[in-house]
């Protein structure tokens, strides 16, 4: 045997004692992916989760509590809350609008009093 | 429900659009396992799959009637419990912008005997890696969903559908390591 034989050899028995126990195994599992087995493990652990009476839990809770309001409810009920803001807006900004007005008027009416008082040719 | 010829599921869907709380229990108790081990396979927490199984079929419930293909029932249904991991999975990902120490505490590995071998706990972790629309492709494709029908629960072609189970079935093999070497 040539020397470099052995070192080789070495080094092939140091690298293949990293490898540990079952390294075929995973290799073929791991290239493989899971087996249907174990998708059915995942199915059989979840389904242990359900606690008995699970179908009448969900019936109660269903009759029990009202549903989430549909697409077009939701719709509606904002468009119902965008015409009472719009509304509500409109009818304050004219009454501001009309106090604001009477409230000149009035300062007119004053101005126009006074100046008359002033000069009396007016 | 595999045994159930689909005239008997449309017949079975039609009596519980009616309102017979008699069908209704029926199809929740048929479909209540595999609605578990979906929602289990998209979320990989045992504490959600009692929980979010009951949303699905509380939504079941009060959607029936708009259902208006009763031979569709079962692709309808898995489009549901979808929609419904994947809304949870984002609430998650929302709290945990606002909680600093959310994902701590949500993240608590299931605790010992919970998962009964080292397959299904790789399995499990394998998932955990991929994304949620990648999760219920493959969950989809366990549940013996057709490309065809996959692809009506995900709103997206048949070549779509093929395309992104080759990736996500990569992906799992990559993350799937039994003695968790990595």
């Amino acid at each position: 045997m040539k020397p470099e034989d052995h070192a080789w050899r070495s080094l092939q028995e140091h690298a293949s004692a990293q490898l540990r126990g079952g390294f075929a195994d995973r290799v073929l599992r791991a290239a493989h992916g899971p087996q249907a087995e174990t998708w059915r493990a995942l199915q059989a652990h979840a389904a242990a989760q359900l606690r008995p009476g699970f179908a009448e839990r969900v019936l109660r809770v269903a009759r029990e509590f009202p549903g989430v309001p549909s697409l077009l409810d939701q719709f509606a009920l904002c468009v119902g809350t965008a015409v009472a803001c719009i509304a509500a807006t409109l009818f304050v900004h004219s009454r501001n609008i009309d106090l604001e007005n009477e409230k000149n008027l009035a300062s007119w009416q004053q101005i126009a009093m006074e100046a008359h008082a002033n000069d009396p040719r007016l | 429900m595999e045994s159930t010829s689909p005239n008997a599921l449309a017949d079975l869907v039609r009596r519980a659009q009616r309102g017979d709380e008699a069908a209704q229990r029926e199809l929740i108790v048929s479909y209540q396992h595999r609605v578990a081990g979906f929602v289990y396979a998209m979320t990989s927490r045992s504490d959600y799959v009692e929980d979010l199984s009951q949303q699905v079929f509380i939504k079941m419930i009060r959607a029936l009637d708009r259902l208006q293909a009763p031979a569709q029932f079962e692709s309808w249904l898995f489009r549901l419990a979808r929609n419904t991991c994947i809304d949870q999975l984002r609430r998650q990902k929302l709290r945990r912008i606002f909680l600093p120490f959310g994902e701590e505490h949500e993240n608590i590995p299931e605790p010992p005997g919970a998962v009964n071998s080292e397959e299904l706990d790789a399995l499990r972790h394998a998932l955990a890696q991929l994304r949620p629309q990648d999760r219920a492709l493959l969950a989809l494709v366990q549940e013996g969903r057709s490309h065809a029908e996959i692809a009506e629960t995900l709103n997206t072609s048949v070549a779509a559908v093929k395309a992104r189970l080759h990736r996500a079935r990569e992906h799992l093999r990559e993350h799937y390591t039994p003695e968790h070497e990595t």
